[in-house]
């Protein structure tokens, strides 16, 4: 037995004890009345001994027992009847040995769960070596396939189907780009019809705001009358500027601020 | 003087600088008035010419002589409605008589006859205001008016509020 039966009796585990409880339960006749034939000498474990071979409802109950024992319990059980087995093949002399009393059948499902992955490698190698020749064989068969085909024009014969179908694809493509190209354009058209329908928009909202119209009349008047009242200013400075010349010229006083006219109170 | 000060001008005579642009203003404004009038008397001239009327009508003859009538509407109703000119208006003037308001138009008929007397003293009525103690021209003294600083009165609101004193005092 190696390390790595546990996994697979695990595995297998549910299988057999199914199998084996359908066949007690179904059909007790395999077990021979005397239960010699399989279990020459019955141990206590399922209720009996060499001399009283257990009744096919005693093992029943035993393999009950067994799984219901828990399957770590049940396992390890199993695995010793395995192991016995095993004993009882490769020594001749002790297929009378007393301590087998489980079905071969069980024994025999077992030991073909444990044998499984070996057999899979076993077949698997077998295949890939099988196949290995195969495979060279299809290879040369698809590039000979290939030359052969180049050689009488079925290459010529496959474009020349598809050139009707590359030529349909590209004249969608060209087509589909002339939409799109029309479609910028026009796109790029009603940008600017809608951006003059903008401007319109907000100048006639601004020419029918009164608010926004005042403001406008507003700034205007505030830009003119800024220069204006710059002109003035300056006209201003430049008299006051010109009189003190010509004040100075004639000997007189300079004064300060212009006078008021003479006359009733301003 | 300084540009600061300018506050302190208001009501107060303007100086000879100032009323120089007003009356280079004035200037350009009756020279386009003279001008269209004179394309108004051509065309009728031109029109006389063609319907075959009196030729001895020459209409560009009197609109030449309609000229200083022109002229002299032209400021004498400016200065007696409103008590400024364009120019004056511009240059932010207005043009007062003894009682503080606009000459009358017989007051401005007068100062424009005083126009003539210092223009025909080669401008030198209209010079005597940057030497004359309240800054009058001859024509200022001939009508007893003043030329002064009006720069309170700039927005419409307010001239209009003006008008309405004025009207209010008048009345």
């Amino acid at each position: 037995m190696g390390a790595g039966r546990p996994t697979l009796y695990r595995g297998g585990l549910a299988t057999a004890v199914a199998s084996i409880s359908t066949t007690v339960y179904w059909q007790p006749s395999v077990w021979s009345p005397s239960g010699r034939r399989y279990c020459p000498a019955m141990t206590s474990d399922v209720g009996s001994d060499s001399d009283n071979p257990p009744s096919p409802d005693a093992a029943h109950k035993t393999i009950v027992r067994l799984v219901a024992g828990g399957i770590g319990e049940g396992f390890d059980r199993l695995m010793k009847l395995s192991n016995a087995l095993e004993d009882s093949d490769t020594d001749p002399a002790s297929t009378q040995i007393a301590p087998i009393h489980a079905d071969p059948r069980l024994m025999a499902i077992l030991g073909w769960f444990s044998e499984l992955p070996a057999q899979t490698r076993a077949i698997s190698a077998t295949t890939s070596r099988a196949l290995y020749p195969v495979t060279r064989v299809a290879g040369v068969a698809w590039d000979t396939g290939a030359y052969v085909a180049r050689a009488i024009g079925i290459a010529a014969f496959l474009e020349g189907l598809t050139e009707p179908l590359l030529t349909a694809i590209a004249e969608e493509r060209d087509r589909l780009a002339s939409v799109g190209t029309a479609e910028y354009a026009r796109g790029r058209v009603l940008a600017v019809q809608a951006f003059e329908q903008s401007v319109d928009g907000i100048m006639g909202y601004i020419g029918d705001s009164d608010e926004l119209g005042e403001l406008v009349r507003e700034q205007t008047l505030g830009i003119t009358g800024s220069a204006v009242r710059e002109i003035r200013e300056t006209g201003a400075a430049a008299d006051g500027l010109a009189e003190g010349i010509f004040r100075r010229l004639l000997g007189r006083d300079q004064r300060a601020i212009p006078p008021k006219p003479v006359g009733e109170e301003v | 003087m300084s540009k600061d000060d300018i506050h302190v001008l208001q009501d107060r005579s303007a100086g000879f600088v100032t009323r120089l642009f007003a009356f280079v203003i004035d200037l350009a404004v009756t020279a386009g008035i003279l001008a269209v009038g004179g394309a108004i008397a051509t065309l009728v001239d031109n029109a006389i010419a063609l319907m075959g009327l009196d030729p001895r009508i020459d209409m560009t003859v009197i609109y030449f002589w309609m000229i200083p009538v022109i002229i002299g509407a032209y400021y004498t109703m400016f200065w007696s409605l409103t008590g400024r000119t364009i120019g004056k208006w511009f240059m932010g003037l207005k043009i007062i008589g003894v009682d503080g308001r606009p000459p009358t138009i017989a007051r401005a008929l007068l100062r424009f006859l005083g126009y003539g007397i210092s223009t025909v003293a080669f401008w030198m009525g209209f010079a005597w205001v940057v030497i004359d103690d309240e800054r009058q021209g001859w024509h200022d003294h001939i009508a007893r008016t003043w030329v002064v600083y009006d720069y309170a009165r700039r927005k419409p609101g307010e001239i209009y509020d003006d008008f309405l004193h004025r009207a209010d005092v008048s009345g």
